[in-house]
C-alpha cells in the first residue's frame, strides 16, 4: 500500500488511528502497530511478507548474540553472518537478475535471471536491519528483548516502503515511553497533509509534464523542450520523495515516533557536496557511519572510500548501469570539489555557485531517469543542441505557457522562501494574540484543509499517480 | 496548546467520513457515463490473485473507481488544475496513451504517458497498474482490444450494439472507435483537433496491405483508397511550428507506394476548398456528414461520375453531442461547445442487413433512436458495427461495392445508395472469416463484388497494428 492512495486515506488510515486510540495500553498500541504494519505490507506483498518477517527475526537473533559476546569472535561472527544474511537476500531480489545478464552479456553464457519481483521496500529494510546489528555490536545501541518489539520497528507502515532509513536508537525509547500529545498529533497531521500535497499537487502534476518530453521520440525533442522536461523531472522527484518522508514523518508524530528530517530544501544548495547532505539524508548517513567511516573515511584510502561509497549509492537507487553511472558522477563531482573547486566556488558570488549546482544535479537525473544509456546520451546531447531538431517548438510553447505559473510555483516551494516568509510574520506578530491566532488557528488550518481536499480530489479525479521507489 | 487544531479535526473528519460513506454506498455504479467507460468491478478473491497480490491492486483500483462524488472530483480536478495554469495559452495539448501496447497506462481518462520508470512490468507502480481488459468491446478506448483479438470478441460486441439499437437503451454500446486512447490532441478556440505525427513504418504498411490486396483479389476488380485526414489539418496552426506534419504530404508519401492499379481519392483538396465549413465535429475526431459528404464527391469526380447534390437530401438535426474528445479530455471549452450533428436521409429505396456471426437483423442507414444515448454518432449506418453488412438498392446497375472502412465510413456510406446496387460493408475490427465463414477474397468472389473502397481515417492508416487487422482478413 502506498499513503498516496485512496484506500489508505480513507480505510487503512482511519481504522488503525481508531484501534490505535480507543486502548490507552501501550502493549496493545505496540501490538496494533504491528498487525496493521504487517497488513500494509501484506497488501503489496503477499507473498514476500515472508522475507521481511524472517530477515527481522534473523537479525534479532544475531543482535543477542552479538551483544553477549561483543568483542569476542563470536560476536563478530553473529553480526558478519546477519550482514551478510542481509545483503544476500537483497542481492538475490535486487541485483540477481541485473548481475546475471552482465554475465550473460560478457560470457555468452545462459544464466537464468530470477523472475521473481523485487519486494517493496526491501533496500529500505534490509538497511535499517543492518544499522541495528552493527550498532547493537558497536554498543551504541542496547539490542531489543522482544523479538515483536524489533518487529515493530522494522515494519513501522509510515517508514517501510519509501523510507527515510530510520535508525534503531531513534526510536528505540519511544517504543517502550512514548507519550503522544495533542501538539505533536497536530504537528503530526499539518506535516502528513503538506507531504500529500507535495505528492499529489506537485509531484504528479510535474510529472505529467514531464513525461510529455521525456516519454517522446527524441529525433522530433528541441532543445528548450529537453530543458524543460527534465526540470519537471527534478521537481518531480524532489516533491515525490520529500513528500514521501514529510507524510512518514507526519505519520510517526500521529503514533508517537520521531523520525529525523530527510530532506532540506536541497535545490538551494552551492555544490555537490553540500546537495547530498540535503538530499535523502538518511541514505547518506548510512553510508557515511557503515561504509566511509569504517573504511578509514578521509584518513586512509579517501578517494578508494569516497568512490565505493557513491558506487554503493548508484547501486542503491537501482539495479542498472545508468544509476552506478549517476552515482559515479556524483563521486566526479565531489572529488573534483574537495580538491579545489569548493575554494573556488566560496570565493565566487552564491549565484554562480547555485547555477553550477542546478546544471550538475539536471545533467545527473538525466542518468537517473534512463534506465537506457543510449537514451540518456542522446537526451543530454539534445540538452546542449547535439542533434537536437530545433530550438523549440508549438508543443514547448503550448506547454510552457500552459504551465509556466505552476513551475514559478512549484519552483518557489522547493525553497525555504515561504518558510521564511511564515517565521517573519510570526515573530513581528509575537505580542499580538488574535494577529496569532488569525495566523496559526485560522489561517494555517485552512491553507491545509484546501491541500487536503485538493489532494482527494486530485486522487480520484487525475489518474497520473505513479510510485517512483519499486527499483530501490 | 492543548486543542486540536481545526485542521486536525477537519482531516479526521473527512478521511472518516468519506470512508464510511464508500463502505455505507451499497450501490457501486459500475460504468462512468462522465468518461464513457467500464469502471472496475470488485475482484474476485482467490488464493492465485490473493499470493499474486493482484487482489490488492484491482481491489485498490476498484475502491477509487467507485469513490463516492467521483464525477463531481473527476471535474473538479480537471478545473483546479486548469485554474493552476494562470498565464494560459488558451490552447491545451493533450497526449494520450499509445493503442494496442501492453501496458495501457491506466483508466480510461488518462491524459498522459505515465512515467518511463514505472512504463514497464512493475508490479508495484499503485495506480498506473493496467485497466482490466474485459472492458474490451463494450466502451469506447478499447477498439485496441478489439483490433487485437477481433474475432469472436469483435462479433460479440457488434452483437450487443443490436440488441441495444433495438430496446434503445440509454447507453449504446460503442464497439467501434478508431480513437484508441492514443495521440496527440489540441484543444483550440472551442474545438478538439487531433494532431499528426508521421510515422514512415505505419504508413509504408498500409500500402503493402493494399498492394497485397490487389495481388489476391485479381485485377477486374477496381480498388480506392481513401483517407479522412485529422482535422488538424485544417485550422490554423501556424504559431504552433511543427506541432503537426502535414498529412497531404504523407497521403502523397502512399500513393508513390500504392500499386497504380489503385486510385487514390483526392479528399485532402476537397476538404481543404471548404475547410471553414462545419467539416469536422469540435468535440469528435469524425467528420460530419457533411466532410463525408466531399469526400464523397471527390470518390464520384475520381471514377468519372456526377455527386447528387447534398440538397437533394432532407436534412435533420440532432442537437447536443458531446463527442469521443470530449470524453476523453472532459475539456470544459468543449462542453460549453457541443456539436450539432446534421443527417441526410436517404431518399434511395434500400434494404440494409447487418450480420452478427450468422444471424442477421434488419436495420436502418440512419437510426435516429441513438440519438437518444450518448454517442451519437452512431446513428450513421445503425452503428456499423456488424460481422459484415450487405445494402442493396433498387438500382439495378449491376454494380457490386465493398467497403473496407472504420468509423469514418459510416458517414459516407449513405451517399453511396444511389450508386449501387449492392454495398458491402466491412469493418476489420468487426469481421472475422469464423464468423463470417470466408476469408476476404472468399467474401469478393463469392459476391460478384467489382468495386472496393478503402475508407479509413489517417490515424489507423497511420498506425500498424490497425492495418494488421485488415491485412489479416485475407488469410
Amino acid at each position: 500500500m502506498v499513503f498516496s492512495s485512496l484506500f489508505f486515506l480513507c480505510v487503512f488510515l482511519p481504522a488503525t488511528l481508531i484501534l490505535y486510540f480507543i486502548v490507552k495500553n501501550r502493549n496493545v498500541r505496540n501490538w496494533i502497530l504491528i498487525l496493521a504494519s504487517v497488513f500494509f505490507y501484506a497488501w503489496g506483498e503477499p507473498v514476500w511478507v515472508t522475507v521481511l518477517l524472517f530477515s527481522t527475526f534473523l537479525d534479532y537473533y544475531c543482535a543477542l548474540l552479538a551483544e553477549k559476546n561483543r568483542g569476542q569472535r563470536r560476536g563478530k561472527a553473529a553480526v558478519a553472518f546477519a550482514v551478510a544474511a542481509n545483503l544476500l537476500i537483497l542481492g538475490f531480489f535486487k541485483y540477481w537478475g541485473f548481475v546475471a545478464e552482465n554475465i550473460n552479456a560478457l560470457l555468452g553464457t545462459s544464466i537464468r535471471a530470477s523472475e521473481v519481483n523485487m519486494p517493496i521496500g526491501i533496500s529500505f529494510y534490509t538497511f535499517q536491519l543492518i544499522s541495528y546489528v552493527v550498532d547493537v555490536y558497536r554498543g551504541e545501541s542496547k539490542a531489543q528483548k522482544s523479538p515483536f518489539k524489533l518487529l515493530l520497528y522494522i515494519s513501522l507502515f509510515p517508514q517501510l516502503v519509501a523510507g527515510p532509513i530510520v535508525r534503531y536508537e531513534d526510536i528505540a525509547w519511544e517504543i517502550d515511553n512514548r507519550t503522544i500529545t495533542v501538539k505533536e498529533f497536530n504537528y503530526g497531521v499539518n506535516r502528513f497533509i503538506i507531504g500529500l500535497g507535495k505528492k499529489v499537487i506537485i509531484a504528479n502534476t510535474a510529472g505529467e509534464i514531464a513525461g510529455n518530453f521525456l516519454n517522446t521520440d527524441y529525433s522530433r525533442l528541441p532543445v528548450l523542450g529537453a530543458w524543460f522536461g527534465i526540470t519537471m523531472f527534478a521537481l518531480q522527484i524532489y516533491f515525490d520523495f520529500s513528500g514521501y518522508s514529510d507524510m512518514a514523518i507526519g505519520l510517526g508524530k500521529m503514533f508517537g515516533f520521531t523520525y529525523k528530517e530527510n530532506f532540506n530544501y536541497p535545490y538551494i544548495s552551492k555544490s555537490a557536496t553540500e546537495f547530498w547532505r540535503r538530499w535523502h539524508i538518511s541514505l547518506g548517513t548510512f553510508f557515511r557511519d557503515y561504509v566511509y567511516i569504517p573504511l578509514g573515511g578521509n584518513r586512509k584510502h579517501h578517494t578508494r572510500n569516497l568512490l565505493l561509497v557513491w558506487f554503493l549509492t548508484g547501486l542503491w537507487h537501482g539495479a542498472s548501469w545508468n544509476f552506478i553511472l549517476w552515482g559515479i558522477y556524483f563521486f566526479v563531482l565531489i572529488f573534483i570539489e574537495k580538491k579545489g573547486l569548493l575554494n573556488l566556488l566560496n570565493k565566487l558570488p552564491a549565484l554562480i555557485s547555485r547555477i553550477y549546482l542546478l546544471l550538475a544535479v539536471l545533467v545527473g537525473w538525466v542518468f537517473f531517469y534512463h534506465t537506457d544509456l543510449g537514451q540518456a546520451f542522446r537526451f543530454l546531447g539534445i540538452m546542449f543542441g547535439i542533434n537536437a531538431a530545433s530550438w523549440s517548438n508549438g508543443e514547448v510553447y503550448i506547454h510552457f505557457t500552459n504551465n509556466a505559473a505552476f513551475f514559478v510555483i512549484a519552483v518557489v516551494a522547493s525553497t525555504p522562501f515561504a518558510k521564511k516568509v511564515y517565521e517573519s510574520i510570526r515573530k513581528r506578530l509575537r505580542e499580538n494574540l488574535k494577529g496569532m491566532y488569525l495566523l496559526d488557528g485560522v489561517l494555517k488550518s485552512a491553507v491545509n484543509i484546501a491541500i487536503l481536499v485538493v489532494s482527494i480530489i486530485f486522487l480520484v479525479g487525475q489518474s497520473y499517480n505513479p510510485f517512483l521507489y519499486f527499483r530501490f | 496548546m492543548k486543542k486540536l487544531r481545526y485542521d486536525t479535526v477537519a482531516f479526521l473528519l473527512i478521511i472518516a467520513l468519506l470512508g464510511l460513506a464508500n463502505i455505507l454506498n451499497f450501490n457501486k455504479p459500475k460504468i462512468s457515463q462522465l468518461e464513457n467507460r467500464k469502471l472496475k468491478e470488485r475482484p474476485k478473491l482467490t488464493l492465485s490473485t490473493l499470493l499474486s497480490g493482484d487482489y490488492f491492486r484491482d481491489y485498490e483500483e476498484y475502491y477509487s473507481d467507485t469513490f463516492i462524488l467521483r464525477d463531481w472530483m473527476v471535474k473538479s480536478s480537471r478545473d483546479i488544475r486548469k485554474a493552476m495554469s494562470l498565464g494560459h495559452s488558451g490552447v491545451e495539448l493533450i497526449v494520450t496513451h499509445e493503442p494496442g501496447q501492453v501496458q495501457e497506462g491506466s483508466k480510461g481518462n488518462n491524459l498522459t504517458s505515465s512515467n518511463g520508470n514505472s512504463a514497464g512490468s512493475d508490479s508495484v507502480s499503485g495506480n498506473t497498474v493496467s485497466e482490466d481488459q474485459t472492458a474490451s468491446g463494450s466502451i469506447a478506448g478499447n477498439a485496441g482490444n478489439n483490433t487485437s483479438d477481433n474475432g469472436s470478441s469483435g462479433t460479440d460486441s457488434g452483437h450487443n450494439g443490436g440488441e441495444n439499437s433495438n430496446s434503445g437503451q440509454e447507453e449504446p454500446v460503442k464497439e467501434f472507435d478508431e480513437n484508441k486512447n492514443a495521440g496527440y490532441w489540441l484543444v483550440i478556440d472551442g474545438k478538439a483537433v487531433q494532431l499528426f505525427k508521421f510515422n514512415k513504418e505505419g504508413m509504408s504498411y498500409y500500402s503493402e496491405v493494399l498492394n497485397k490486396y490487389r495481388e489476391k483479389i485479381g485485377n477486374d476488380v477496381n480498388m480506392y483508397s481513401l483517407i479522412a485526414p485529422t482535422a488538424g489539418e485544417f485550422v490554423k496552426l501556424k504559431k504552433y511550428k511543427g506541432i503537426t506534419d502535414s498529412q497531404n504530404d504523407a497521403i502523397d508519401f502512399l500513393r508513390s507506394k500504392l500499386d497504380r492499379s489503385i486510385k487514390s481519392v483526392n479528399v485532402y483538396d476537397a476538404l481543404n476548398k471548404h475547410k471553414d465549413e462545419y467539416i469536422y465535429f469540435k468535440t469528435d475526431h469524425h467528420w460530419t456528414a457533411l466532410g463525408a459528404y466531399y469526400a464523397y464527391a471527390a470518390f464520384m469526380e475520381l471514377k468519372g461520375e456526377t455527386p447528387v447534390p447534398l440538397e437533394k437530401y432532407e436534412e435533420r438535426k440532432i442537437e447536443g453531442f458531446l463527442g469521443s474528445t470530449y470524453t476523453k479530455t472532459l475539456n470544459k471549452d468543449l462542453e460549453k461547445n457541443p456539436d450539432t450533428i446534421y443527417v441526410y436521409m436517404p431518399f434511395t429505396n434500400y434494404k440494409y442487413e447487418m450480420y452478427y456471426g450468422k444471424e442477421c437483423k434488419e436495420a436502418e442507414i440512419i437510426d435516429m433512436s441513438y440519438a437518444k444515448g450518448k454517442d451519437k454518432y452512431l446513428v450513421f449506418l445503425s452503428s456499423g458495427g456488424a460481422t459484415w453488412s450487405v445494402i442493396k438498392t433498387d438500382i439495378h446497375n449491376g454494380k457490386k461495392l465493398l467497403v473496407m472502412k472504420d468509423s469514418f465510413g459510416n458517414t459516407l456510406v449513405p451517399f453511396l445508395l444511389p450508386h449501387y446496387e449492392e454495398i458491402y460493408v466491412v469493418d476489420s475490427r468487426f469481421y472475422s472469416k469464423y464468423s463470417a465463414g470466408k476469408n476476404i477474397v472468399e467474401f469478393i468472389k463469392d459476391n460478384g463484388i467489382n468495386e472496393i473502397l478503402f475508407a479509413h481515417y489517417m490515424e489507423d492508416v497511420n498506425w500498424k497494428e490497425f492495418m494488421e487487422g485488415v491485412e489479416k482478413h485475407l488469410e
